[in-house]
Protein backbone atom coordinates (compact mmCIF):
# COMPACT_ATOMS: atom_id res chain seq x y z
CA UNK A 1 0.00 0.00 0.00
CA UNK A 2 1.95 2.99 -1.20
CA UNK A 3 -0.64 4.73 -3.31
CA UNK A 4 -1.26 8.49 -3.10
CA UNK A 5 -4.46 8.11 -1.03
CA UNK A 6 -2.60 6.03 1.55
CA UNK A 7 0.22 8.53 1.78
CA UNK A 8 -2.30 11.31 2.17
CA UNK A 9 -3.90 9.51 5.11
CA UNK A 10 -0.43 8.99 6.62
CA UNK A 11 0.20 12.71 6.31
CA UNK A 12 -3.18 13.39 7.95
CA UNK A 13 -2.16 11.17 10.87
CA UNK A 14 1.22 12.85 11.18
CA UNK A 15 -0.43 16.28 11.27
CA UNK A 16 -2.95 15.01 13.85
CA UNK A 17 -0.17 13.52 15.95
CA UNK A 18 1.58 16.83 16.51
CA UNK A 19 0.10 16.95 19.98
CA UNK A 20 -1.37 20.36 19.58
CA UNK A 21 -4.61 21.69 18.34
CA UNK A 22 -5.73 21.02 14.79
CA UNK A 23 -6.43 24.47 13.37
CA UNK A 24 -9.11 25.08 10.73
CA UNK A 25 -9.31 28.80 10.06
CA UNK A 26 -12.08 30.01 7.71
CA UNK A 27 -11.51 29.97 3.97
CA UNK A 28 -12.65 33.55 3.60
CA UNK A 29 -10.46 36.01 5.50
CA UNK A 30 -10.06 39.77 5.70
CA UNK A 31 -7.41 40.81 3.18
CA UNK A 32 -6.11 43.81 5.08
CA UNK A 33 -4.04 41.92 7.69
CA UNK A 34 -2.14 40.18 4.88
CA UNK A 35 -1.33 43.45 3.16
CA UNK A 36 -0.38 44.91 6.52
CA UNK A 37 1.92 42.06 7.40
CA UNK A 38 3.48 41.10 4.10
CA UNK A 39 2.90 44.09 1.83
CA UNK A 40 2.08 44.32 -1.85
CA UNK A 41 4.64 41.73 -2.88
CA UNK A 42 2.61 39.00 -1.20
CA UNK A 43 -0.64 40.85 -1.82
CA UNK A 44 -0.41 40.32 -5.56
CA UNK A 45 -0.69 36.59 -4.96
CA UNK A 46 -4.03 36.88 -3.14
CA UNK A 47 -7.37 35.90 -4.64
CA UNK A 48 -9.45 38.88 -3.69
CA UNK A 49 -13.12 39.59 -3.45
CA UNK A 50 -15.23 42.37 -1.93
CA UNK A 51 -18.38 42.31 0.14
CA UNK A 52 -21.37 44.64 -0.26
CA UNK A 53 -19.77 47.34 1.85
CA UNK A 54 -16.64 47.26 -0.29
CA UNK A 55 -14.46 45.59 2.35
CA UNK A 56 -11.82 43.37 0.83
CA UNK A 57 -11.60 39.66 1.55
CA UNK A 58 -9.24 36.99 0.28
CA UNK A 59 -9.37 33.24 0.02
CA UNK A 60 -7.11 31.85 2.76
CA UNK A 61 -3.57 32.26 1.34
CA UNK A 62 -1.78 30.68 4.30
CA UNK A 63 -2.51 29.26 7.75
CA UNK A 64 0.07 31.03 9.88
CA UNK A 65 -1.57 34.44 10.02
CA UNK A 66 -5.11 33.37 11.01
CA UNK A 67 -3.74 30.84 13.53
CA UNK A 68 -1.45 33.37 15.18
CA UNK A 69 -4.01 36.19 15.07
CA UNK A 70 -6.58 33.95 16.73
CA UNK A 71 -4.03 32.88 19.36
CA UNK A 72 -3.36 36.53 20.20
CA UNK A 73 -7.07 37.31 20.34
CA UNK A 74 -7.56 34.51 22.89
CA UNK A 75 -4.95 36.14 25.12
CA UNK A 76 -1.44 35.18 24.12
CA UNK A 77 1.16 33.91 26.54
CA UNK A 78 0.55 30.23 27.24
CA UNK A 79 2.65 27.77 25.19
CA UNK A 80 0.58 26.43 22.32
CA UNK A 81 1.03 24.15 19.34
CA UNK A 82 -1.11 24.12 16.22
CA UNK A 83 -1.06 21.89 13.18
CA UNK A 84 -2.95 22.15 9.93
CA UNK A 85 -3.59 20.51 6.59
CA UNK A 86 -5.94 21.99 4.03
CA UNK A 87 -6.33 24.09 0.92
CA UNK A 88 -4.82 27.52 0.44
CA UNK A 89 -5.24 29.87 -2.51
CA UNK A 90 -2.56 31.86 -4.27
CA UNK A 91 -2.06 33.20 -7.77
CA UNK A 92 0.82 31.29 -9.30
CA UNK A 93 2.56 31.37 -12.65
CA UNK A 94 2.04 27.65 -13.09
CA UNK A 95 -0.29 25.23 -11.42
CA UNK A 96 -3.80 25.76 -10.06
CA UNK A 97 -4.45 28.60 -7.60
CA UNK A 98 -5.88 26.16 -5.06
CA UNK A 99 -3.51 23.70 -3.42
CA UNK A 100 -2.94 22.01 -0.09
CA UNK A 101 -0.53 23.06 2.57
CA UNK A 102 0.31 21.31 5.83
CA UNK A 103 2.36 22.60 8.72
CA UNK A 104 2.81 23.36 12.38
CA UNK A 105 3.04 26.50 14.49
CA UNK A 106 4.75 26.36 17.88
CA UNK A 107 4.07 29.44 19.94
CA UNK A 108 5.49 30.69 23.24
CA UNK A 109 7.51 27.53 23.74
CA UNK A 110 9.96 27.80 26.66
CA UNK A 111 12.94 26.67 24.57
CA UNK A 112 13.18 28.00 21.03
CA UNK A 113 15.88 25.49 20.04
CA UNK A 114 13.79 22.50 21.08
CA UNK A 115 10.80 23.98 19.28
CA UNK A 116 12.81 24.33 16.08
CA UNK A 117 14.02 20.76 16.43
CA UNK A 118 10.42 19.66 16.67
CA UNK A 119 9.60 21.61 13.51
CA UNK A 120 12.53 20.07 11.62
CA UNK A 121 11.58 16.59 12.81
CA UNK A 122 8.01 17.07 11.65
CA UNK A 123 9.19 18.26 8.23
CA UNK A 124 11.60 15.33 7.84
CA UNK A 125 8.92 12.85 8.92
CA UNK A 126 6.47 14.26 6.37
CA UNK A 127 9.04 14.05 3.57
CA UNK A 128 9.97 10.50 4.48
CA UNK A 129 6.33 9.47 4.01
CA UNK A 130 6.95 10.31 0.38
CA UNK A 131 10.35 8.64 0.35
CA UNK A 132 12.13 11.95 -0.08
CA UNK A 133 15.59 12.65 1.34
CA UNK A 134 15.72 16.41 0.97
CA UNK A 135 18.45 18.94 0.53
CA UNK A 136 18.20 21.21 3.54
CA UNK A 137 19.12 24.82 3.09
CA UNK A 138 19.79 26.79 6.28
CA UNK A 139 20.01 30.52 6.78
CA UNK A 140 21.15 32.39 9.87
CA UNK A 141 19.15 35.52 10.56
CA UNK A 142 20.38 35.62 14.16
CA UNK A 143 23.93 35.06 12.98
CA UNK A 144 23.80 37.95 10.54
CA UNK A 145 22.21 40.24 13.12
CA UNK A 146 24.98 39.35 15.60
CA UNK A 147 27.65 40.08 13.01
CA UNK A 148 26.00 43.33 11.98
CA UNK A 149 25.70 44.51 15.58
CA UNK A 150 29.44 44.05 16.14
CA UNK A 151 30.84 45.17 12.80
CA UNK A 152 32.60 48.51 12.87
CA UNK A 153 30.43 51.14 11.18
CA UNK A 154 28.40 54.26 11.91
CA UNK A 155 25.25 53.10 13.70
CA UNK A 156 22.78 54.54 11.23
CA UNK A 157 24.07 52.23 8.53
CA UNK A 158 23.20 49.07 10.45
CA UNK A 159 19.44 49.28 9.96
CA UNK A 160 19.90 50.17 6.31
CA UNK A 161 22.06 47.10 5.75
CA UNK A 162 19.77 44.87 7.83
CA UNK A 163 16.82 46.01 5.78
CA UNK A 164 18.42 44.63 2.60
CA UNK A 165 19.30 41.23 4.07
CA UNK A 166 17.66 38.50 2.00
CA UNK A 167 17.52 40.64 -1.14
CA UNK A 168 20.93 40.01 -2.77
CA UNK A 169 20.51 42.59 -5.55
CA UNK A 170 19.48 45.40 -3.21
CA UNK A 171 22.27 44.45 -0.79
CA UNK A 172 24.81 44.42 -3.60
CA UNK A 173 23.68 47.84 -4.79
CA UNK A 174 24.01 49.28 -1.28
CA UNK A 175 27.45 47.78 -0.67
CA UNK A 176 28.65 48.97 -4.09
CA UNK A 177 27.43 52.44 -3.29
CA UNK A 178 29.27 52.38 0.03
CA UNK A 179 32.43 51.07 -1.62
CA UNK A 180 32.39 53.90 -4.11
CA UNK A 181 31.55 56.60 -1.58
CA UNK A 182 33.58 59.55 -2.80
CA UNK A 183 35.82 61.58 -0.54
CA UNK A 184 33.96 64.79 -1.06
CA UNK A 185 34.09 67.93 0.95
CA UNK A 186 30.69 68.77 2.36
CA UNK A 187 29.42 72.25 1.85
CA UNK A 188 28.29 74.18 4.91
CA UNK A 189 25.24 72.47 6.47
CA UNK A 190 22.12 74.55 6.86
CA UNK A 191 20.82 74.57 10.43
CA UNK A 192 18.02 72.19 11.42
CA UNK A 193 15.68 75.11 12.09
CA UNK A 194 16.29 76.58 8.66
CA UNK A 195 15.66 73.21 7.05
CA UNK A 196 12.42 72.68 8.93
CA UNK A 197 11.28 76.14 7.90
CA UNK A 198 12.16 75.44 4.28
CA UNK A 199 10.44 72.04 4.24
CA UNK A 200 7.36 73.45 5.99
CA UNK A 201 7.10 76.19 3.38
CA UNK A 202 7.32 73.65 0.58
CA UNK A 203 4.71 71.42 2.16
CA UNK A 204 2.30 74.27 2.76
CA UNK A 205 2.64 75.53 -0.78
CA UNK A 206 1.94 72.02 -2.11
CA UNK A 207 -1.07 71.70 0.17
CA UNK A 208 0.38 68.79 2.16
CA UNK A 209 -0.71 68.02 5.69
CA UNK A 210 2.05 68.78 8.20
CA UNK A 211 0.89 66.15 10.67
CA UNK A 212 -0.46 63.21 8.68
CA UNK A 213 2.48 61.32 7.20
CA UNK A 214 6.03 62.62 7.21
CA UNK A 215 6.48 65.81 9.20
CA UNK A 216 8.91 68.63 8.36
CA UNK A 217 11.06 67.69 11.37
CA UNK A 218 11.28 64.05 10.25
CA UNK A 219 12.30 65.09 6.74
CA UNK A 220 14.86 67.61 7.97
CA UNK A 221 16.33 65.10 10.42
CA UNK A 222 16.67 62.40 7.82
CA UNK A 223 18.20 64.93 5.41
CA UNK A 224 20.83 65.85 7.99
CA UNK A 225 21.36 62.22 8.89
CA UNK A 226 21.82 61.40 5.21
CA UNK A 227 24.41 64.15 4.86
CA UNK A 228 26.18 62.86 7.94
CA UNK A 229 26.04 59.31 6.62
CA UNK A 230 27.54 60.29 3.32
CA UNK A 231 30.40 61.82 5.28
CA UNK A 232 30.62 58.96 7.81
CA UNK A 233 31.83 56.15 5.67
CA UNK A 234 31.67 52.49 6.44
CA UNK A 235 35.30 51.33 6.80
CA UNK A 236 36.61 49.33 3.84
CA UNK A 237 37.46 46.39 6.11
CA UNK A 238 33.82 46.21 7.27
CA UNK A 239 32.58 46.25 3.69
CA UNK A 240 34.99 43.44 2.86
CA UNK A 241 33.76 41.55 5.93
CA UNK A 242 30.15 41.87 4.74
CA UNK A 243 31.02 40.83 1.19
CA UNK A 244 33.07 37.87 2.43
CA UNK A 245 30.39 36.83 4.87
CA UNK A 246 27.49 37.06 2.41
CA UNK A 247 29.38 34.99 -0.17
CA UNK A 248 29.75 32.03 2.21
CA UNK A 249 27.62 29.21 0.91
CA UNK A 250 27.90 25.46 0.72
CA UNK A 251 28.11 22.35 2.89
CA UNK A 252 26.95 23.42 6.34
CA UNK A 253 29.93 22.25 8.39
CA UNK A 254 32.49 23.73 6.02
CA UNK A 255 30.51 26.96 5.66
CA UNK A 256 30.18 27.39 9.42
CA UNK A 257 33.94 26.86 9.80
CA UNK A 258 34.43 29.65 7.25
CA UNK A 259 32.12 31.89 9.28
CA UNK A 260 34.11 31.07 12.40
CA UNK A 261 37.40 31.90 10.70
CA UNK A 262 35.99 35.16 9.41
CA UNK A 263 34.69 36.00 12.87
CA UNK A 264 38.08 35.35 14.42
CA UNK A 265 39.84 37.44 11.82
CA UNK A 266 37.58 40.40 12.57
CA UNK A 267 37.41 39.72 16.32
CA UNK A 268 33.65 39.13 16.39
CA UNK A 269 31.78 37.02 18.94
CA UNK A 270 29.63 34.71 16.85
CA UNK A 271 29.89 31.60 19.03
CA UNK A 272 26.31 31.49 20.29
CA UNK A 273 24.49 31.80 16.94
CA UNK A 274 26.94 29.38 15.28
CA UNK A 275 26.40 26.82 18.05
CA UNK A 276 22.65 27.24 17.66
CA UNK A 277 22.89 26.25 14.00
CA UNK A 278 25.31 23.35 14.66
CA UNK A 279 22.99 21.92 17.29
CA UNK A 280 20.35 21.27 14.64
CA UNK A 281 22.64 19.58 12.13
CA UNK A 282 22.67 16.24 14.00
CA UNK A 283 18.90 15.97 13.92
CA UNK A 284 18.81 16.26 10.16
CA UNK A 285 20.17 12.75 9.65
CA UNK A 286 21.25 11.72 6.20
CA UNK A 287 19.85 14.79 4.50
CA UNK A 288 22.38 16.98 2.71
CA UNK A 289 22.59 20.24 4.61
CA UNK A 290 23.95 23.47 3.23
CA UNK A 291 24.29 26.88 4.80
CA UNK A 292 23.92 30.08 2.84
CA UNK A 293 24.97 33.19 4.76
CA UNK A 294 22.85 35.50 2.61
CA UNK A 295 19.68 33.40 2.72
CA UNK A 296 16.67 34.86 4.51
CA UNK A 297 13.01 35.43 3.74
CA UNK A 298 12.38 39.05 2.89
CA UNK A 299 10.08 39.55 5.88
CA UNK A 300 11.78 41.17 8.84
CA UNK A 301 9.87 39.24 11.52
CA UNK A 302 12.11 36.21 10.98
CA UNK A 303 14.75 35.67 13.66
CA UNK A 304 17.23 32.95 14.61
CA UNK A 305 17.37 30.19 12.02
CA UNK A 306 15.38 29.79 8.80
CA UNK A 307 15.30 26.82 6.45
CA UNK A 308 14.07 25.39 3.19
CA UNK A 309 13.95 21.76 2.11
CA UNK A 310 14.14 20.90 -1.56
CA UNK A 311 13.63 17.68 -3.44
CA UNK A 312 15.49 16.26 -6.42
CA UNK A 313 13.55 18.54 -8.76
CA UNK A 314 14.90 21.57 -6.92
CA UNK A 315 11.50 22.96 -5.98
CA UNK A 316 10.92 24.04 -2.39
CA UNK A 317 8.95 21.38 -0.51
CA UNK A 318 9.08 22.86 2.99
CA UNK A 319 9.97 26.29 4.29
CA UNK A 320 10.04 27.53 7.83
CA UNK A 321 12.10 28.70 10.73
CA UNK A 322 11.90 30.95 13.74
CA UNK A 323 9.93 34.18 13.70
CA UNK A 324 9.96 35.64 17.16
CA UNK A 325 8.97 39.10 15.91
CA UNK A 326 5.79 37.95 14.18
CA UNK A 327 3.44 38.02 17.15
CA UNK A 328 4.34 41.57 18.07
CA UNK A 329 3.76 42.53 14.48
CA UNK A 330 0.26 41.14 14.77
CA UNK A 331 -0.53 43.00 17.95
CA UNK A 332 0.92 40.98 20.84
CA UNK A 333 2.09 43.31 23.58
CA UNK A 334 5.24 41.37 24.49
CA UNK A 335 7.75 39.37 22.44
CA UNK A 336 6.62 35.75 22.02
CA UNK A 337 8.74 32.97 20.58
CA UNK A 338 7.38 31.36 17.45
CA UNK A 339 8.56 28.74 15.00
CA UNK A 340 6.98 26.55 12.40
CA UNK A 341 6.98 25.41 8.84
CA UNK A 342 4.71 24.93 5.86
CA UNK A 343 4.76 21.94 3.48
CA UNK A 344 3.75 22.21 -0.15
CA UNK A 345 1.65 19.08 -0.35
CA UNK A 346 1.07 19.24 -4.11
CA UNK A 347 4.82 19.36 -4.70
CA UNK A 348 5.39 16.47 -2.29
CA UNK A 349 2.87 14.41 -4.19
CA UNK A 350 4.48 15.30 -7.50
CA UNK A 351 7.96 14.50 -6.15
CA UNK A 352 7.17 11.25 -4.34
CA UNK A 353 6.74 7.83 -5.99
CA UNK A 354 3.63 7.51 -8.14
CA UNK B 1 -8.69 33.44 -42.20
CA UNK B 2 -9.00 37.18 -41.71
CA UNK B 3 -6.78 38.97 -39.20
CA UNK B 4 -8.09 41.44 -36.68
CA UNK B 5 -6.26 44.73 -36.30
CA UNK B 6 -7.37 46.77 -33.28
CA UNK B 7 -7.05 50.54 -33.43
CA UNK B 8 -7.69 52.99 -30.55
CA UNK B 9 -11.28 54.09 -30.86
CA UNK B 10 -11.04 57.79 -30.21
CA UNK B 11 -9.07 60.95 -29.78
CA UNK B 12 -5.56 61.85 -30.78
CA UNK B 13 -4.39 58.27 -30.55
CA UNK B 14 -6.90 57.16 -33.20
CA UNK B 15 -6.03 60.06 -35.44
CA UNK B 16 -2.28 59.55 -35.21
CA UNK B 17 -2.56 55.82 -35.72
CA UNK B 18 -4.57 56.28 -38.88
CA UNK B 19 -2.10 58.95 -40.06
CA UNK B 20 0.80 56.61 -39.41
CA UNK B 21 -0.75 53.83 -41.48
CA UNK B 22 -1.75 56.32 -44.21
CA UNK B 23 1.82 57.60 -44.46
CA UNK B 24 2.79 54.02 -45.31
CA UNK B 25 0.13 53.68 -47.96
CA UNK B 26 -2.48 51.86 -45.89
CA UNK B 27 -5.74 53.70 -45.53
CA UNK B 28 -7.86 52.68 -42.55
CA UNK B 29 -11.52 53.35 -43.17
CA UNK B 30 -14.26 53.72 -40.59
CA UNK B 31 -17.43 53.71 -42.68
CA UNK B 32 -19.86 54.25 -39.82
CA UNK B 33 -17.92 57.19 -38.35
CA UNK B 34 -17.03 57.61 -34.68
CA UNK B 35 -19.98 55.58 -33.50
CA UNK B 36 -19.03 52.48 -35.45
CA UNK B 37 -16.52 49.99 -34.13
CA UNK B 38 -15.79 48.19 -37.36
CA UNK B 39 -13.45 49.26 -40.15
CA UNK B 40 -11.17 48.01 -42.88
CA UNK B 41 -7.90 48.68 -44.67
CA UNK B 42 -8.41 49.65 -48.27
CA UNK B 43 -7.09 46.97 -50.59
CA UNK B 44 -6.45 44.34 -47.88
CA UNK B 45 -9.67 42.37 -47.47
CA UNK B 46 -7.91 39.81 -45.27
CA UNK B 47 -7.71 42.29 -42.41
CA UNK B 48 -10.65 43.48 -40.33
CA UNK B 49 -10.17 46.64 -38.31
CA UNK B 50 -11.83 47.03 -34.92
CA UNK B 51 -11.93 50.19 -32.86
CA UNK B 52 -11.41 49.56 -29.15
CA UNK B 53 -10.35 51.59 -26.09
CA UNK B 54 -6.56 51.34 -25.73
CA UNK B 55 -6.65 49.34 -22.49
CA UNK B 56 -8.98 46.74 -24.00
CA UNK B 57 -6.61 46.38 -26.94
CA UNK B 58 -3.83 45.46 -24.52
CA UNK B 59 -5.99 42.92 -22.71
CA UNK B 60 -7.29 41.27 -25.88
CA UNK B 61 -3.79 41.08 -27.42
CA UNK B 62 -2.49 39.28 -24.33
CA UNK B 63 -5.42 36.87 -24.41
CA UNK B 64 -4.98 36.31 -28.13
CA UNK B 65 -8.52 37.39 -29.02
CA UNK B 66 -7.17 39.90 -31.50
CA UNK B 67 -4.16 39.35 -33.69
CA UNK B 68 -2.53 42.73 -33.73
CA UNK B 69 -3.25 46.18 -32.48
CA UNK B 70 -1.98 49.60 -31.62
CA UNK B 71 -1.67 50.55 -27.97
CA UNK B 72 0.80 51.88 -25.42
CA UNK B 73 3.63 49.74 -24.12
CA UNK B 74 2.64 50.75 -20.57
CA UNK B 75 -0.75 49.08 -20.94
CA UNK B 76 0.82 45.77 -22.01
CA UNK B 77 3.05 45.81 -18.93
CA UNK B 78 0.23 46.87 -16.64
CA UNK B 79 -2.54 44.56 -17.81
CA UNK B 80 -0.74 41.39 -16.78
CA UNK B 81 2.64 40.28 -15.49
CA UNK B 82 2.67 37.89 -18.41
CA UNK B 83 1.84 40.74 -20.82
CA UNK B 84 5.25 41.50 -22.33
CA UNK B 85 5.92 37.77 -22.87
CA UNK B 86 2.58 37.28 -24.62
CA UNK B 87 3.14 39.82 -27.37
CA UNK B 88 5.72 41.04 -29.83
CA UNK B 89 6.37 44.74 -30.23
CA UNK B 90 6.49 44.92 -34.01
CA UNK B 91 6.77 48.65 -34.76
CA UNK B 92 7.36 51.70 -32.66
CA UNK B 93 4.92 54.32 -33.94
CA UNK B 94 6.91 57.28 -32.67
CA UNK B 95 4.11 59.06 -30.84
CA UNK B 96 2.27 58.82 -27.54
CA UNK B 97 5.61 58.90 -25.71
CA UNK B 98 5.36 59.09 -21.91
CA UNK B 99 7.19 57.71 -18.87
CA UNK B 100 5.78 55.84 -15.92
CA UNK B 101 7.61 57.45 -13.00
CA UNK B 102 7.89 57.48 -9.22
CA UNK B 103 7.34 60.96 -7.82
CA UNK B 104 7.57 62.23 -4.24
CA UNK B 105 6.58 65.56 -2.69
CA UNK B 106 9.16 68.16 -3.55
CA UNK B 107 9.34 68.88 0.19
CA UNK B 108 10.96 65.47 0.73
CA UNK B 109 14.40 66.99 0.27
CA UNK B 110 16.02 63.88 1.73
CA UNK B 111 14.59 61.55 -0.93
CA UNK B 112 16.27 61.77 -4.33
CA UNK B 113 16.70 58.09 -5.29
CA UNK B 114 14.87 54.79 -4.94
CA UNK B 115 17.28 53.73 -2.19
CA UNK B 116 16.18 56.73 -0.13
CA UNK B 117 12.62 55.61 -0.62
CA UNK B 118 13.59 52.11 0.56
CA UNK B 119 14.94 53.63 3.79
CA UNK B 120 11.88 55.81 4.33
CA UNK B 121 9.52 52.90 3.61
CA UNK B 122 11.35 50.55 5.95
CA UNK B 123 10.58 52.47 9.12
CA UNK B 124 7.49 54.34 7.93
CA UNK B 125 5.13 52.08 9.81
CA UNK B 126 6.94 52.29 13.12
CA UNK B 127 6.90 56.08 12.84
CA UNK B 128 3.39 56.62 11.56
CA UNK B 129 1.45 53.48 12.43
CA UNK B 130 0.66 52.73 8.81
CA UNK B 131 2.48 51.81 5.62
CA UNK B 132 3.81 54.25 3.09
CA UNK B 133 0.97 54.75 0.62
CA UNK B 134 1.45 54.99 -3.12
CA UNK B 135 -1.33 56.27 -5.35
CA UNK B 136 -1.29 54.82 -8.85
CA UNK B 137 -3.27 53.19 -11.59
CA UNK B 138 -0.15 51.17 -12.49
CA UNK B 139 -0.45 48.43 -9.90
CA UNK B 140 1.38 45.65 -11.72
CA UNK B 141 4.25 47.88 -12.87
CA UNK B 142 4.63 49.39 -9.40
CA UNK B 143 4.77 46.02 -7.69
CA UNK B 144 7.36 44.71 -10.13
CA UNK B 145 9.55 47.76 -9.98
CA UNK B 146 9.42 48.12 -6.21
CA UNK B 147 10.22 44.44 -5.75
CA UNK B 148 13.31 44.91 -7.91
CA UNK B 149 14.28 47.91 -5.82
CA UNK B 150 13.95 45.81 -2.66
CA UNK B 151 11.03 47.83 -1.31
CA UNK B 152 8.31 45.71 0.27
CA UNK B 153 6.89 47.97 2.96
CA UNK B 154 4.19 49.98 1.21
CA UNK B 155 0.54 49.87 0.26
CA UNK B 156 -0.95 50.75 -3.10
CA UNK B 157 -3.98 53.02 -3.22
CA UNK B 158 -5.66 52.54 -6.57
CA UNK B 159 -6.19 55.85 -8.29
CA UNK B 160 -8.06 56.08 -11.56
CA UNK B 161 -7.73 59.78 -12.18
CA UNK B 162 -5.93 62.91 -10.96
CA UNK B 163 -3.29 60.75 -9.29
CA UNK B 164 -1.02 63.78 -8.94
CA UNK B 165 -3.48 65.27 -6.43
CA UNK B 166 -3.36 62.27 -4.08
CA UNK B 167 -0.58 63.54 -1.75
CA UNK B 168 -2.27 66.91 -1.25
CA UNK B 169 -5.64 65.32 -0.61
CA UNK B 170 -4.07 63.01 1.96
CA UNK B 171 -4.98 59.81 0.11
CA UNK B 172 -1.35 58.78 -0.41
CA UNK B 173 2.21 59.88 0.36
CA UNK B 174 3.73 59.50 -3.09
CA UNK B 175 2.59 58.59 -6.61
CA UNK B 176 3.47 56.41 -9.56
CA UNK B 177 2.09 58.14 -12.61
CA UNK B 178 2.54 58.58 -16.33
CA UNK B 179 3.96 61.83 -17.62
CA UNK B 180 5.37 63.15 -20.85
CA UNK B 181 6.85 66.43 -19.65
CA UNK B 182 6.57 66.23 -15.88
CA UNK B 183 4.80 69.58 -15.77
CA UNK B 184 1.58 68.27 -14.19
CA UNK B 185 3.59 66.59 -11.45
CA UNK B 186 5.69 69.71 -10.87
CA UNK B 187 2.57 71.87 -10.73
CA UNK B 188 1.35 69.65 -7.90
CA UNK B 189 4.56 69.95 -5.94
CA UNK B 190 5.85 66.52 -6.92
CA UNK B 191 9.34 65.62 -8.08
CA UNK B 192 10.39 62.57 -10.10
CA UNK B 193 13.18 60.59 -8.41
CA UNK B 194 16.50 60.64 -10.24
CA UNK B 195 16.25 56.93 -10.94
CA UNK B 196 12.46 56.98 -10.82
CA UNK B 197 11.62 56.20 -14.46
CA UNK B 198 10.07 52.73 -14.35
CA UNK B 199 8.99 52.39 -17.94
CA UNK B 200 9.35 54.41 -21.15
CA UNK B 201 6.20 53.99 -23.12
CA UNK B 202 5.24 54.76 -26.69
CA UNK B 203 2.45 53.74 -29.02
CA UNK B 204 3.38 50.44 -30.62
CA UNK B 205 2.04 48.14 -33.27
CA UNK B 206 1.84 44.94 -31.30
CA UNK B 207 1.37 41.35 -32.45
CA UNK B 208 -0.23 38.82 -30.14
CA UNK B 209 1.85 35.69 -29.62
CA UNK B 210 -1.07 33.84 -28.08
CA UNK B 211 -3.34 34.26 -31.13
CA UNK B 212 -3.71 31.36 -33.52
CA UNK B 213 -0.93 31.74 -36.12
CA UNK B 214 -1.53 29.33 -38.96
CA UNK B 215 0.79 29.53 -41.95
CA UNK B 216 -1.76 31.44 -44.01
CA UNK B 217 -2.49 33.97 -41.29
CA UNK B 218 1.22 34.46 -40.66
CA UNK B 219 1.68 35.18 -44.37
CA UNK B 220 -1.01 37.89 -44.30
CA UNK B 221 0.70 39.43 -41.27
CA UNK B 222 4.16 39.34 -42.81
CA UNK B 223 2.95 40.94 -46.02
CA UNK B 224 1.43 43.79 -44.06
CA UNK B 225 4.44 44.26 -41.78
CA UNK B 226 6.70 44.53 -44.82
CA UNK B 227 4.52 47.34 -46.14
CA UNK B 228 4.80 49.07 -42.80
CA UNK B 229 8.58 49.34 -42.92
CA UNK B 230 9.87 52.83 -42.38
Amino acid sequence: MTNPAYRRSQLESLVEAQGGCRATPPLLLKADPYFDLAGEEFGRRLLLTTDMSGAEYCLRPDFTLPIVADYIAQGAGEPAAFSYLGPIFRQRETGPAEFDQAGIELLAQPDGDIALDQVLTFARAALSLYGIVPQVHLGGVGLFEALLAQADMPDAWRSRIRHRFGHPEAMDRLLSRLEQAPEQKRSEQPSRDDLIEDVTARMVSAGLSLSDGRSPAEIADRFLEQQALDAAQVPATTLRLLRDYLSIKGDALAALRQVEALGEKHRLFLGAPIRAIRRHLDGLGEARVSFDAGFSPRLDYYTGIVFEMRGQGGSILVSGGQYDRLLERLGATAPIAASGCALWVDRLEAEGPK
Amino acid sequence: MTLTLAVPSKGRLEEMTRDWFAQRGLTITRPGGARSYLGAIEGIPDITVRFYPASEIARELIRGNIDLGVTGRDLIHETSEAGPASVEFARNLGFGGADVVVAVPDAWIDVTHMHDLADVASDFRSRHGRWLRIATKYITITRQHFAQAGIAEYRIVESLGATEAAPASGVADIVVDITSTGSTLAANGLRVLEDGVMLQSEANLIVSKTADWSKERRAVLDTMLVRLHD
